[in-house]
């Protein structure tokens, strides 16, 4: 039976069956977060999207053999189908060398192919919709009413949380295996693990989230519904149980406020939500705090910044070791001309925050600017004299690495380096190397123009 | 530079569908159908052989489901462009499912460069999200009842007894213009997809031919909707490809055939389609290409799976018989001698009751074929065929034993349980001259 | 006034190679001025494979540059020839011996054109030079090791190019078709042609190769076989590995930026 209106919208029946319905969206975004996790890190997403699409003929002869939508019947022939599936892609990529998505696709579709046209064929006998099996009727949960301790609640909540419990119960007991095995199948294997009946157990409890889920939005949205929590919750924390609870919480969110905003638009719920889900992935790809677009950029331009303030540093540093004693009696060297717009920033950022005073076209550093600019110049030379020995590099092609190696040596390595070379030794110029903790006033002048 | 072979190779994938075409045209009134009726069937053959000699490329790429995100993205196309232009004409829709289709497939590209989403992930989101677009964007218009709001539903399963002649028309013109250009660009796609690094380090620019595959993929998908959908349009993309690699091991054949595979499927279905009114044509269009891929994958002669089977039990089955006359050879001191059945057969092997089983069969049918004779005292002797036979196979093994431990070129890979004979000269008729101990090609192994 | 000498054929100079972002080869500078059959020797992960592929443009450089007599790579892509490791293939694709040995000459077909008689006599003559002119009509994936390597090397033989480009063509190759292989090699140089070989193994290295470099992230030592292949040079290269460039790789891709 189609509902008034087409089974696409959300249909309006009051504010309590509609409280009911959010509910149990909350509860089937939350099984298919926390099942999709596992599946997104085991890199079985596709498996997902086919297995999403694949248990359409199971849930029709489910619902033929039972006689109503919804059930253990229906989760049998869902499950059926869903190990179905698998079963055929294996063996397809065992008996005639078809890669695995290439199989999945080819099974999948003939699957929901199959599913659709006996729906079609049947649905004269059973109260399914050939159009709705794409959408979900979760409009519908809300005339599908049992009571339960006084309280009329529709049926499809209380599968759905039961599918919920049973769910969290499989994956909590197992989840240790099922964490190993996710992100490394082999060694699992190795341990002794019972790879194969984890993976089982995984995929079972992907058809049962994916029956409850296809009843609520249909079977594509499904797979949003699967794979999207965990992609974003993978963007923002690194932790396998912390990915599991981000997703669930994006999914419950997402199925909460997609639902809302259908209603307010007056369209699709399934499509709503797989479009809030996907501005919540959106956002996370954008501002994530490490991985973000918007954190990458800020990283590159501090580093960028950073490059620029240490280049003029040690580009007046060099001077001033170059002009020895008379930098001192005239109060500096000439300014040098700064090489792009950054760097005439960066001098004059400098110039701001007293590291560089600059009168009058002569530039000279101050104690705190010195002691930047030395460390500049020494992580270059020790690399320059670094490179001299380790590589086969002639003298000339010392300069141009070390100009962008200067900016990433860590005292750390600075220390490695130097405890490698004999005392007092200089770099490949002829020039000394400043030490780790500059002494007052500089080095004595040496060595060439550079 | 454009010689025949190359004009041979443009004009023949192009003149297949068109000469199906004319030929249907030609016999309207025997065939019954309406003109109409035979236009739409024509566009469809031709949406069809398009869509399986594309999806051939996308398979040899290794990247099947990349058409299927793109597929997903178009309802949002159609429903979008609606909504912009108000007018619900085949090739304006198009036009708005190709842009987003073209659109996803840039998201898809951006994901995978820019953020640590792994790929299958961030297929399954493009496909689910945009899916789901596209779907709010279809009920939101339906719910208003938008005048000519009604059709856009087709697209979700396809529907192609809406389409006019004029509509079949665009999408054959589409079709026939992408198999064009396939068939100019084959070469260059051919060798892309085998082997990237060595084109790229030819000078070829790999990016951009990938990137004109793509949009290929992209276009059919797009034609291929009134067809079958949007939901299952990618199958008849990658169901024909699967099918045609299990006939042939040349790629101009694999082509040419998942195109014929395709058209057939195509066609199967929108026929099926017209039995009973309201069928959507995409199901039954998928439902065709996967009997015809199953029959591949079961039946095909060298790589199908009955035939794998059968060669590896008959192999099994003369490898006994081998074994048995090597046993009667030696019991029968050097031919004449008398030797008993049940000893031969023990000596012969049989750990397992299968093993066991096979000896027996073979040993009957060594009696059968009067290899072996009865002799006195319930004993039995070689017959002079037999013995003919033990005596070659004894000698072939000796030889390949000889060639193997000489570590001739390519032995190993000409070896095989049937013992072909390891000393013929090249069968090929290439001149012996050219190099040292070339085996013949054929008889592959197992 | 002298002339000045002819560009080597081909120099590496300063070269730096990031994968992502971080920098696995280190401001390696190596000539080669002459023909020879030339070997890049190093323990694995050491950049030899990444040496070759940054002269062929397929991963990024980021500093330095190399140059081909002179010549930067796209001016004379015609002239190079590249045989990939055998990984990279995928072995049921359905294309034949011959048709892979003719997409060498796909490079000066250039675009829409097909091969034609001529480009098959070339095919069928590289074929023959590599031994395998009887396998023209086999599927790719029904060969041996040491069979699908030569196919390879015909491909590229059928470029027509000056320098060759091999990277681990003797990997898992069975003893006959090495020394076949080699012979081939040792053709080329002979007929005035650079060949330059990532090669895994050290006793064969001595044997085959005129000059060899030695790469373990940075050049260790490059010359003549003999000079080179010392022990102390050899323990340089694979004793102990050098931490220092691993840690610098990574802080520099942590921080997000190439030079």
């Amino acid at each position: 039976m189609t509902p008034p209106g087409g089974c696409w919208l959300v249909a309006d029946a009051g504010l309590a069956l509609h409280g009911w319905s959010m509910a149990t969206v909350a509860v089937v975004a939350a099984s298919c977060g926390l099942v999709g996790s596992l599946l997104v890190v085991r890199r079985m997403s596709l498996l997902g999207d086919a297995i999403a699409h694949a248990v359409l003929p199971g849930i029709v002869v489910g619902v033929l053999v039972g006689g109503r939508l919804g059930g253990p019947l229906v989760f049998a022939g869902a499950v059926a189908a869903a190990l179905l599936t698998v079963w055929l892609t294996r063996t397809l990529h065992a008996a005639v060398g078809l890669a695995e998505d290439a199989g999945a696709g080819v099974v999948f579709t003939t699957l929901f192919a199959a599913g659709v046209v006996l729906v079609t064929l049947v649905a004269a006998r059973v109260d399914l919709d050939p159009e709705c099996v794409l959408f979900g009727v979760l409009e519908l949960a809300a005339f599908d009413l049992v009571s339960v301790a006084g309280i009329a609640v529709p049926r499809a909540f209380l599968s759905a949380a039961a599918v919920l419990a049973a769910v969290a119960v499989l994956l909590g007991a197992t989840w240790r295996w099922q964490v190993f095995t996710a992100f490394d199948p082999a060694a699992a294997r190795a341990a002794g693990l019972p790879v194969t009946t984890v993976t089982t157990l995984l995929l079972t409890a992907v058809a049962a989230a994916t029956v409850t889920g296809f009843e609520a939005v249909g079977a594509v949205l499904v797979v949003a519904m699967l794979v999207v929590p965990a992609a974003t919750a993978e963007l923002l924390v690194h932790r396998m149980h912390q990915v599991a609870a981000v997703a669930v919480g994006v999914a419950v969110a997402a199925g909460c406020l997609g639902w809302l905003a259908a209603w307010a638009a007056n369209t699709s719920a399934a499509g709503m939500i797989a479009v809030v889900l996907g501005a919540i992935y959106a956002a996370a790809v954008v501002f994530a705090p490490t991985d973000g677009l918007v954190a990458r950029a800020a990283r590159a331009a501090s580093l960028a910044w950073r490059v620029a303030r240490e280049d003029w540093l040690a580009r007046i540093w060099r001077a001033e070791e170059a002009a020895g004693q008379a930098a001192a009696g005239a109060g500096g060297v000439p300014r040098p001309r700064p090489r792009s717009v950054l760097e005439r920033a960066a001098a004059a950022w400098l110039r701001l925050t007293g590291r560089v005073s600059d009168r009058r076209g002569t530039v000279r550093l101050s104690a705190a600017g010195a002691r930047e600019a030395e460390t500049v110049v020494r992580s270059h030379r020790l690399w320059e004299a670094w490179l001299g020995r380790h590589a086969e590099l002639p003298i000339d092609h010392l300069h141009p690495p070390a100009e962008w190696v200067e900016h990433h040596l860590g005292a750390a390595m600075r220390e490695r380096i130097e405890s490698e070379m004999a005392a007092g030794e200089v770099d490949p110029h002829g020039r000394e190397i400043p030490p780790e903790m500059p002494s007052p006033g500089g080095g004595p002048p040496s060595g060439s123009s550079r | 530079m454009i010689g025949p072979a190359t004009l041979a190779a443009m004009v023949v994938p192009v003149g297949v569908p068109v000469g199906v075409l004319v030929v249907l045209a030609a016999y309207t009134p025997v065939a019954g159908l309406s003109y109409n009726t035979l236009v739409v069937l024509a566009g469809v053959a031709a949406v069809g052989f398009a869509a399986g000699l594309t999806g051939t490329l996308a398979v040899l790429r290794k990247r099947p489901l990349a058409g299927d995100a793109a597929a997903h993205a178009t309802l949002l196309g159609v429903g979008g462009m609606f909504l912009a232009t108000g007018r619900r004409d085949l090739p304006t829709l198009l036009a708005g499912a190709l842009v987003a289709a073209v659109a996803a497939l840039l998201v898809l590209v951006f994901l995978r460069r820019f953020t640590r989403t792994r790929d299958d992930a961030a297929t399954a989101i493009v496909i689910g999200v945009s899916f789901g677009a596209g779907l709010a964007v279809v009920a939101g218009i339906t719910a208003r009842g938008l005048p000519g709001s009604g059709g856009l539903a087709q697209f979700l399963l396809g529907h192609t007894a809406a389409l006019t002649a004029r509509d079949a028309v665009v999408l054959t013109a589409a079709s026939l213009a992408a198999v064009a250009l396939l068939a100019a660009g084959f070469k260059e796609a051919v060798m892309v997809a085998f082997d990237a690094d060595f084109a790229r380090a030819a000078g070829w620019p790999v990016g951009l031919i990938d990137a004109a595959v793509v949009t290929l993929v992209a276009v059919m998908v797009v034609v291929g909707l009134p067809a079958a959908g949007a939901v299952l349009v990618t199958a008849l993309v990658v169901i024909p490809p699967v099918a045609a690699r299990q006939w042939t091991d040349r790629v101009g054949t694999m082509f040419l055939l998942a195109g014929t595979i395709g058209l057939a499927a195509a066609v199967a279905g929108v026929a099926a389609s017209t039995l009973r009114p309201g069928l959507a044509t995409g199901p039954l269009v998928v439902l065709s290409a996967a009997a015809i891929c199953a029959v591949s994958v079961v039946f095909a002669p060298r790589r199908g799976w009955l035939g794998r089977r059968w060669r590896e039990a008959t192999l099994a089955g003369r490898w006994a018989r081998g074994r048995l006359l090597e046993e009667c050879l030696a019991l029968a001191d050097g031919g004449g001698g008398a030797f008993d059945s049940r000893l031969v057969r023990d000596r012969a092997g049989g750990d397992t009751a299968a093993a066991r089983r096979r000896l027996r069969r073979a040993w009957d049918g060594l009696v059968w074929q009067a290899a072996v004779q009865p002799a006195a005292g319930g004993l039995w002797m070689l017959s002079s065929a037999g013995l003919a036979e033990a005596r070659e196979r004894h000698r072939r093994i000796a030889a390949w034993r000889a060639v193997l431990d000489a570590g001739l070129e390519g032995a190993r890979d000409r070896f095989s349980l049937d013992l072909p004979p390891p000393d013929d000269p090249p069968a090929t008729g290439a001149q012996s001259g050219s190099a040292p101990a070339a085996f013949p090609a054929g008889g592959g192994g197992p | 006034m002298t002339p000045s000498p002819p560009p080597p054929m081909l120099e590496f100079h300063d070269v730096t190679v990031a994968y992502g972002r971080r920098p696995v080869l280190w401001n390696v500078d190596l000539e080669i001025a002459e023909p020879c059959l030339f070997g890049v020797i190093g323990p694995n992960g050491a950049g030899k494979s990444t040496l070759l592929k940054a002269a062929l443009g397929l991963v990024p450089v980021v500093g330095g540059s190399v140059r081909f007599s002179g010549q930067p790579l796209p001016r004379v892509r015609g002239r190079v020839g590249y045989v990939p490791q055998r990984e990279t293939v995928d072995w049921d694709f359905p294309v034949s011996v011959m048709d892979v040995v003719l997409m060498g000459t796909y490079g000066r077909l250039g675009w829409l054109a097909r091969p034609g008689r001529r480009e098959r006599a070339l095919a069928a003559d590289c074929l023959d030079r590599v031994g395998l002119a009887d396998f023209a009509e086999r599927q790719i994936g029904r060969l041996s090791g040491g069979q699908q390597q030569r196919v390879f090397l015909a491909r590229a033989l059928a470029q027509e190019a000056d320098i060759y480009m091999l990277d681990e063509p003797l990997a898992g190759v069975d003893v006959r078709s090495q020394e076949r292989i080699f012979g081939v090699l040792a053709g080329l140089r002979d007929s005035g042609r650079l060949v330059m070989v990532v090669h895994h193994d050290l006793r064969t290295a001595v044997e085959w190769f005129d000059r060899v470099a030695l790469i373990d992230m940075r050049l260790v030592a490059a010359g003549p076989t003999a000079e080179v292949l010392t022990a102390d040079n050899l323990r340089r290269t694979y004793a102990g590995r050098i931490e220092l460039l691993d840690e610098l790789g990574r802080a520099v891709a942590e921080r997000g930026r190439t030079p």
